[in-house]
């Protein structure tokens, strides 16, 4: 696929490197490289691939643009908002380099069709913000042999870490598990804006290295970035005899979907309660009585504002004090979102606790629909 | 012994948001207990009821990965505690 005289002029300072040269940039166009999550990583990530010249970029986002996104989100500006990421970015991509094509996928990604997507490349780049999605797709890159890299963020922290197949350790040798709610998200946390932008990047150069085949890949390294203290770590990482997907004898030989917050059957014995019908239970005595209010944020979160009565367990920590909780008042879990209350609510059950309650929508639900003044900490 | 502890973003709101903390212990599991008895709860979160450690959480002794809780700790070593982050 040879270079047209204006891409030999725009990617002038690629060929001018011995190491990629004319050829590696031909090889760049002949790239397709899917990206996973327009967010803050995707951002970098798919704005430097398409300058780099990747001749095929696909973005798989299911959200549309907001204006809490534009803190770190470089592909969007307020333009944007409320659009699908999926087609603002790829105007954005398009107008930066028009002689490449970009895939809009917009979509959640599952297990009956992440293969379908996933298949059309040569190369993924994870920057989800979903951990059950992070393993969905590591699972699919190691049965279809893709190299996957991958980087996640929290705060001012982040890692990075690229997989091969075949060569070294996948994200279940690094992790074999995590539950959704325990690892908190950044929408719970918070996350420092320019953060994504280095860990994005960093994977941006590591899709151009492993395409164009020069210098040595971030494999079986974990590099950990810290942006307080500006200083990198990177730590080994072997691959697992046992691990369930690239183990000697593997578990998993079909992608599955797992991690959900909730099962259906367990969904089903949750009480949900909305904002507002939480604030008539509480408003009588009788039935405030019956109730044990409970929030699973983080002690600091607790601590800029919570429920009159309230007491905090963190998630992480429930499953050791559940017997803090009377057995014969109904718990009332809480959080930010309602994401954390309802694993709360299926750690419960899970525990014969008989049918827990949730604030749905959390605390959030709350400050808008009951307490304008209630203030829900960022993380 | 006296080491330091690299304590994870996740955690540090154990840590009043310090991401180094000194710690003492001549073995993983005592340098955990050291944590433990400053910072409450932070063990739980890293290890299960069954003493084992949580499979978002990895541990190192340098760079040298720990497997098991009587890993040996050196003055001057740095445990790093590694925790699965999900944002993107």
């Amino acid at each position: 696929m040879p270079l047209s005289p204006s891409e030999l002029s725009r990617y002038h300072r690629h060929i001018a490197l011995p190491e990629l040269g004319k050829a590696g940039q031909e090889r760049l166009k002949r790239a397709r490289v899917l990206v996973i999550g327009a967010g803050g990583l995707g951002s970098p990530a798919a704005l430097y691939l398409a300058a780099a010249g990747a001749g095929t970029i696909g973005l798989v986002d299911f959200d549309r643009v907001e204006l809490s996104n534009l803190q770190r989100q470089v592909l969007f500006d307020g333009a944007a908002l409320g659009r699908l990421k999926t087609e603002a970015a790829r105007e954005r991509l398009l107008a930066l380099n028009p002689d490449i094509s970009v895939a809009a996928h917009t979509l959640t990604l599952r297990a009956d069709n992440v293969l379908d997507v996933l298949r059309g490349y040569d190369l993924v780049l994870d920057g989800t913000d979903r951990l059950a999605t992070r393993y969905l797709v590591n699972d699919a890159c190691v049965l279809l042999g893709k190299p996957l890299v991958s980087a996640a963020i929290h705060r001012f922290e982040g890692h990075a870490m690229t997989y091969l197949p075949g060569s070294g350790p996948c994200y279940r040798c690094l992790f074999p598990a995590a539950e959704e709610g325990v690892v908190a998200s950044c929408a719970e946390a918070g996350v420092l804006g320019v953060l994504p932008g280095v860990l994005g990047t960093i994977q941006a150069t590591e899709a151009v290295k492993i395409l164009t085949g020069i210098g040595e890949p971030l494999v079986g390294r974990l590099l950990t970035y810290d942006a307080l203290e500006l200083r990198f770590v990177e730590l080994p990482v072997t691959r697992r005899a046992d691990c369930a997907v690239c183990g000697d004898h593997p578990s998993i030989t079909a992608p599955r979907d797992s991690g959900e917050v909730c099962e259906p059957a367990t969904a089903s014995q949750v009480r949900r309660l909305a904002a507002a019908a939480l604030h008539e239970l509480l408003a009588v005595e009788e039935t405030r009585a019956g109730l044990i209010l409970v929030d699973v944020r983080e002690p600091h979160e607790f601590a800029t504002g919570h429920l009159d009565g309230a007491r905090n367990i963190p998630l992480a920590d429930l499953e050791r004090r559940l017997g803090e909780l009377a057995a014969q008042r109904t718990p009332v879990f809480l959080c930010r979102s309602g994401r954390r209350s309802l694993t709360a609510c299926a750690l419960a059950l899970s525990r014969g606790i008989e049918a827990p309650a949730h604030l749905e929508g959390g605390l959030l639900a709350w400050a808008a629909e009951v307490d304008p003044q209630f203030e829900v900490a960022a993380g | 012994m006296s080491c330091t502890v690299r304590i994870p973003s996740p955690l540090r709101s154990y840590t009043a948001g310090a991401s180094m903390v000194a710690a003492e212990g001549g073995s993983v599991a005592q340098v955990l207990a050291s944590l433990e008895r400053r910072f409450a709860g932070i063990r739980f979160r890293m290890i299960d009821e069954q003493s084992r450690i949580r499979p978002h959480i990895r541990l190192y002794v340098n760079t040298t990965e720990v497997t098991a809780l009587s890993q040996a700790v050196a003055t001057g070593d740095i445990v790093h505690v590694i925790c699965a982050l999900s944002g993107g």
